[in-house]
């Protein structure tokens, strides 16, 4: 009706006036037929005011361009979009997201500003996007594939890393860490911190002047150099997994002091505390922070019987065979998978305490004692462990003095075992023969992958020899696991060439 | 930290950071590190090259089973092996460092520990000899003390600080010592600083090169890869393409030959529609003529049939015209005839009252009439008497004359006979048998036998049978036994009785009571009488069609169910054995008459026993009696009727046969035998003749035979005389002697 007024009013308008008034003569006794003659004047108003989306009307919208073509969507902004607006500007006062339409929260996250208050945004926004541009504002290289795939974990395990960096005991305020806890608790996993500040030694270095030197100098280092304790941190973190810790300091410069590098007893008491208390960790690693045999003990004292523990890293510390036995003791009285020792100072009974655990061993799958020097003895009591172990895929036995008789003994494991997949035996004095005889070894393995013998004055000839041989056991392994099925089929099919190589 | 990692991580800036600095590195470069870098790699690829013909036949081996795959699976595999190298070495170049690190560090290990051995030795001695000292120094304190002499004390104390400065020195020496070590050291350490520094510096230059190595390598067995599968999918594409022209050529063909086919068919099919339509249209024009004069035909027969209908009309009406008229007409007629049926009335009790008239008339003739006829029926049976007397009277004279007249023919036949026989016997040789003939046997005139009542027969039947108990000639039995032709008397006889046993409700029960005193035979015969009597049966001839129809019923049975004839027989036995208690004086009577009847010809005993067997009787079941009779009795019904009339012709004497008799006696020796006897009798004169002569020969002969027994005795003498034996040859033995 309204089309065909319309249009009849635009080709014909005497006509059209003829009808009007003959409506308007007759009209008034009809609500529908009153308003009708007035309405093509009325229609680009009500359109502008009522149409928040002008597609769904497409007629409706033709017909006001054929009316006003001066006029044109595009400068008025959309109702939404003004709303939106206004939900970014106050988004920290009044942060509303969960109510809107999918598409709408997606136009908001979009636009939000990365510096909002973490108060606002930790618990409430969980798109991937908004957390990327926040770890892109505050750190020019972001590798989320180390914390796990996450944006938004990534961004709290980074920021709680910095604060830890940061945090001088005694200066910063505690508060600051655990006012983010409470934020931050559901999406850290993983707490690496290769920085513990001490406590300012400022005041200490005024005070001289006022008191005695020596007594303060006692008095004062012991409670000066505690570092940041992590007990609370670790309480509060509800599903921390990884604990990454180098009790270290960093860029020292001129001001550098034996004082800064410190683990002091009372920080491996706390942190033996925490981890006993952290049922959740898998991870954790204590690395370059000079843990002695005594420091060692307290800390797996406290990791044995953990529930759910598979790595320990302890490498680059002071640990010595009292250490190794302790780690021995973990090894039969917890779910260990990993073992990290390297660059230590595992002598030979602590080799053969580890070598004794290892033997009825049914967890651990990686052991590293590069660095050591568990010489001869600890080398052979590690190969009669793995005669009877079916579990250690990886073995690092470099640099530790060992020679001909280990190699002897592990040729033999290596006819034996079909578990071990990769073994380090570099920077050791394996020797020609050796060499030799490991060669034979490998000539009956089929499962090992990695055999690394440099610098350990093996013949040329023999490390090419194995070479080949695990190259033969990797393209067998890439076979098997390409289809499951065959691999025993090509592992006769590839015995005879095998043999030849 | 290690390449695949860093390229495997999705961080866009660290790959664009890494793929900045891609360059190889080249032998001749300016870089030392660049150079050896590049000359390591050689090494490595030279290494590479080696391994790779140290396994050709491994990869051979496995080639030949690859070689069915596609070009882009080989250089796939090839990339692959080669990319595995290429990290590996990689991977070593890169930790050598490490390694060297590490050796370096255990060689400084072992170094340090020596320098630390050797310092704490000196350290040690250094302890002791400077304890030594200072034992000395504290002795001669003692030593000092003692003195009292202020210039000993003075040398003493000269010479104590002189040691205590020695001490010192060599204090101070090893400490200045250990702090030159401890420069040295930090020297050292600032040197392992830079070192490790640069190390750390060759380790990152390395890794990179590994990265970019790697990256490149990457993008060249990519490059590689997507050739190779770029050309496989444009061989794949050719020959699918080359697959499709052919296909799509076949497909044209197709496609023409369809068309032309069709187009052909189309033709076809066209002329087809041409033709039909042509011949529809024929069609259609000789139905259309033929509907047209069909149709005139039905409107002409429309015309006839509205002529006729109007034609009929008027008919009609004409019609009803003419029936309204006729029942005017019909209803004058009628009140016509109602009329007249009054005036038959009248008549008609007229006629009544003259009918009333005329029987009381004709009663009264009646009267009369019928008194005439009893005075004349007593005069008929007057008349009657005397007839049958002089019949009597006629057939006594006419037999006597009968009698005589066959006399004289039987002996003139006898004698006939006699010469016969005698021609027969003595003249021709051969065995004369006496014609026997019907009419030789006859005595008296002949006649058809009397017919006798059924009554009559059965009585006779009865009455043999007590006369063969008696033993009585059988003169008699050949009366009877001629008559039944195939029926034994034995079997009617059976059948009788059965028929009496059976039957009994045909007779009163009055002659039921009288006829219990009887005997058995006459109770028998009465009872018969009785039932004949009931059944129509008069004459002879009824009884035996009725016994016939008896057995042929029976016959008739028997061949209808001659299936159960075994079992029949068997049960006939049976029913014999049984009914032998009921006639068992039949059977004893019927051997008796076996015994007895041996004086008749065997003929017709056996022709009995022949006939009996068959049909007996006693297969007859008594329950089908009564069927069998009523049968017969509707079968005698119409017979009888007829043969009232014929009754009084019985006693006509019958001359048809007479002629024939007496001609037949004339002809007793047939013409054939007359010949025959004539012949004879010229035969028999020759004969005779030759008989005189034979005579007359042998009156000759016996005449010879004097004359030769005469000769004979003059012979006799003439050879007895001796003479004979005088001469030489003698007469005997010439002739030879007919005496032998």
């Amino acid at each position: 009706m309204q089309d065909t007024v319309t249009t009849s009013a635009l080709l014909d308008p005497s006509h059209s006036s003829v009808s009007t008034q003959d409506k308007s003569s007759t009209g008034g006794h009809t609500s529908s037929t009153g308003p009708q003659p007035s309405k093509p004047s009325i229609t680009p108003v009500s359109a502008k005011s009522r149409n928040p989306h002008p597609g769904a009307n497409f007629h409706r919208m033709r017909r006001i361009i054929a009316e006003d073509p001066e006029w044109s969507l595009a400068i008025v902004p959309l109702l939404t979009e003004l709303c939106i607006q206004h939900i970014i500007k106050n988004f920290q006062n009044n942060p509303i997201l969960k109510q809107m339409l999918p598409e709408h929260q997606q136009k908001v996250l979009n636009h939000l500003s990365p510096d909002l208050p973490l108060a606002v945004t930790a618990n409430l926004i969980d798109n991937e996007n908004y957390w990327l541009r926040c770890c892109m504002q505050r750190w020019p290289v972001c590798h989320v594939a180390h914390h796990g795939g996450s944006w938004k974990r990534m961004f709290f395990e980074r920021h709680l890393e910095n604060l830890l960096k940061h945090f001088i005991p005694g200066t910063t305020d505690p508060a600051v860490i655990l006012d983010l806890l409470p934020l931050c608790r559901n999406y850290v996993r993983r707490v690496h911190v290769d920085q513990f500040l001490p406590p300012v030694q400022l005041p200490a270095q005024l005070r001289p002047g006022d008191q005695s030197d020596s007594g303060s100098e006692g008095e004062m280092e012991e409670p000066t150099v505690d570092h940041y304790q992590l007990g609370d941190l670790v309480a509060g973190l509800s599903h921390l997994e990884e604990l990454d810790l180098v009790y270290d300091v960093k860029d020292c410069g001129m001001n550098f002091e034996w004082n800064l590098f410190l683990f002091t007893y009372r920080d491996c008491h706390s942190l033996a505390a925490a981890i006993k208390a952290c049922h959740t960790l898998k991870i954790f690693k204590l690395t370059r922070s000079k843990v002695d045999d005594d420091k060692a003990r307290i800390i797996i004292r406290s990791l044995l019987d953990h529930p759910v523990l598979e790595e320990l890293d302890l490498s680059h510390n002071l640990i010595g065979d009292r250490g190794a036995r302790g780690a021995a003791k973990l090894l039969s009285h917890s779910r260990l998978r990993v073992l990290n020792l390297a660059n230590n100072q595992v002598r030979a009974p602590g080799a053969q305490s580890l070598a004794h655990a290892l033997a009825h061993n049914t967890n651990l799958i990686s052991l590293n004692l590069r660095l050591n020097c568990i010489e001869d003895e600890g080398g052979q009591a590690l190969a009669h462990a793995l005669q009877t172990n079916k579990c250690l895929t990886t073995l690092h036995l470099g640099g530790n003095e060992l020679s001909e008789p280990t190699a002897t003994l592990l040729s033999q494991v290596l006819a034996i075992n079909t578990t071990l997949t990769s073994i380090n035996l570099s920077c050791n004095h394996i020797g020609l023969d050796g060499g030799k005889q490991l060669l034979e070894g490998m000539s009956d393995n089929k499962t090992l992958l990695e055999f690394d013998l440099r610098l350990s004055d093996v013949a040329q000839e023999s490390e090419y020899l194995i070479g080949q041989a695990l190259h033969a056991n990797r393209e067998a392994a890439r076979q098997r696991a390409l289809n499951p099925s065959h691999f025993m089929s090509t592992i006769t099919a590839n015995g005879p060439e095998n043999s030849v190589g | 930290m290690n390449p695949p990692g860093s390229l495997a991580g999705l961080d866009p800036n660290l790959d664009a950071h890494l793929s900045t600095q891609i360059l190889a590195p080249s032998v001749h470069s300016d870089n030392p590190q660049e150079r050896i870098q590049a000359r390591r790699l050689r090494i490595a690829a030279r290494l590479e090259a080696r391994r790779r013909e140290a396994l050709g036949e491994y990869l051979d081996g496995k080639k030949e089973s690859e070689e069915d795959q596609s070009k882009s699976y080989k250089q796939k595999e090839e990339s692959r092996l080669k990319l595995a190298k290429l990290l590996l070495c990689g991977t070593e170049l890169v930790t050598n460092i490490q390694v060297a690190i590490d050796i370096r560090e255990i060689h400084r290990r072992v170094e340090e520990e020596e320098i630390k051995r050797q310092r704490i030795e000196k350290l040690e001695n250094e302890v002791k000899t400077s304890q030594d000292k200072f034992d000395e120094i504290t002795s001669k304190w003692e030593e000092g003390k003692q003195k009292r002499i202020p210039q000993e004390l003075w040398e003493m104390l000269n010479t104590q600080q002189l040691h205590c400065a020695g001490l010192l020195e060599d204090k101070n020496k090893l400490i200045s010592e250990l702090q030159q070590e401890l420069k040295t050291k930090d020297d050292q350490y600032v040197k392992d600083l830079k070192k490790q520094s640069d190390d750390i510096c060759l380790l990152l230059e390395r890794m990179e090169e590994q990265v970019k190595n790697v990256m490149k390598t990457f993008r060249e067995e990519l490059y590689n890869i997507e050739k190779a599968f770029e050309v496989e999918r444009q061989e794949l594409l050719a020959s699918n393409k080359k697959k499709w022209e052919r296909a799509l050529q076949a497909h044209n063909a197709k496609e023409l030959e369809y068309l032309t086919n069709h187009m052909k068919k189309v033709e076809d099919y066209e002329k087809q529609l041409n033709r039909q339509r042509i011949w529809d249209c024929e069609e259609y024009n000789t139905i259309k003529i033929k509907l047209e004069q069909d149709v005139q035909i039905l409107e002409q027969q429309l015309q006839q049939r509205k002529a006729i209908y109007q034609l009929n009309q008027e008919k009609l009406e004409y019609n009803l015209q003419v029936l309204k008229k006729r029942d005017e007409e019909s209803t004058v007629i009628k009140s016509q005839q109602k009329r007249k049926i009054n005036r038959l009335h009248d008549i008609l009790n007229n006629l009544r009252s003259k009918y009333a008239k005329q029987i009381k008339q004709f009663q009264e003739e009646n009267q009369s009439l019928t008194l005439d006829y009893k005075r004349l029926v007593l005069q008929f049976k007057e008349l009657q008497k005397a007839m049958r007397h002089f019949a009597l009277i006629d057939d006594e004279k006419f037999r006597e004359i009968w009698l005589m007249n066959e006399e004289e023919a039987k002996d003139l036949i006898a004698r006939a006979f006699d010469v016969d026989r005698i021609i027969h016997t003595h003249h021709l040789g051969l065995p004369w048998t006496a014609p026997d003939f019907w009419f030789l046997k006859n005595v008296g005139p002949i006649s058809q036998q009397p017919q006798k009542s059924a009554t009559q027969i059965v009585e006779e039947m009865l009455m043999h049978t007590e006369e063969e108990e008696a033993e009585e000639a059988a003169s008699e039995p050949e009366s009877y036994l001629d008559l039944p032709k195939q029926i034994s008397e034995k079997t009617t006889k059976k059948i009788l009785m059965l028929l009496c046993d059976e039957s009994g409700f045909l007779i009163e029960s009055k002659l039921l009571s009288l006829l219990l005193p009887l005997e058995q035979n006459e109770c028998y015969l009465l009872r018969l009488d009785a039932i004949f009597s009931a059944l129509g049966i008069e004459s002879e001839d009824d009884l035996y069609k009725l016994v016939n129809f008896f057995l042929k019923y029976r016959a008739h049975r028997l061949s209808s169910s001659l299936q159960i004839k075994s079992c029949s027989q068997a049960s006939m036995e049976k029913a014999s054995m049984e009914e032998t208690s009921m006639g068992s004086e039949l059977e004893l009577a019927e051997q008796t008459e076996m015994e007895g009847a041996k004086e008749e010809s065997l003929v017709e005993g056996e022709k009995e026993e022949e006939e009996e067997t068959p049909p007996s009787p006693w297969d007859i079941h008594p329950n089908d009696v009564l069927k069998i009779l009523e049968a017969f009795v509707m079968g005698l019904k119409k017979p009888r009727d007829s043969r009232a009339p014929p009754r009084v012709q019985k006693n006509m004497r019958n001359n048809s046969k007479d002629s024939e008799y007496w001609q037949a006696l004339a002809t007793v020796i047939p013409s054939s035998k007359q010949n025959l006897w004539d012949a004879l009798y010229t035969a028999l004169e020759k004969y005779h003749i030759v008989l005189t002569q034979r005579a007359k020969l042998l009156l000759e002969n016996s005449s010879l035979e004097q004359q030769n027994t005469e000769l004979q005795a003059l012979l006799q003498q003439y050879l007895n005389s001796k003479i004979n034996s005088e001469l030489q040859v003698p007469p005997t033995q010439v002739l030879r002697v007919p005496t032998k």
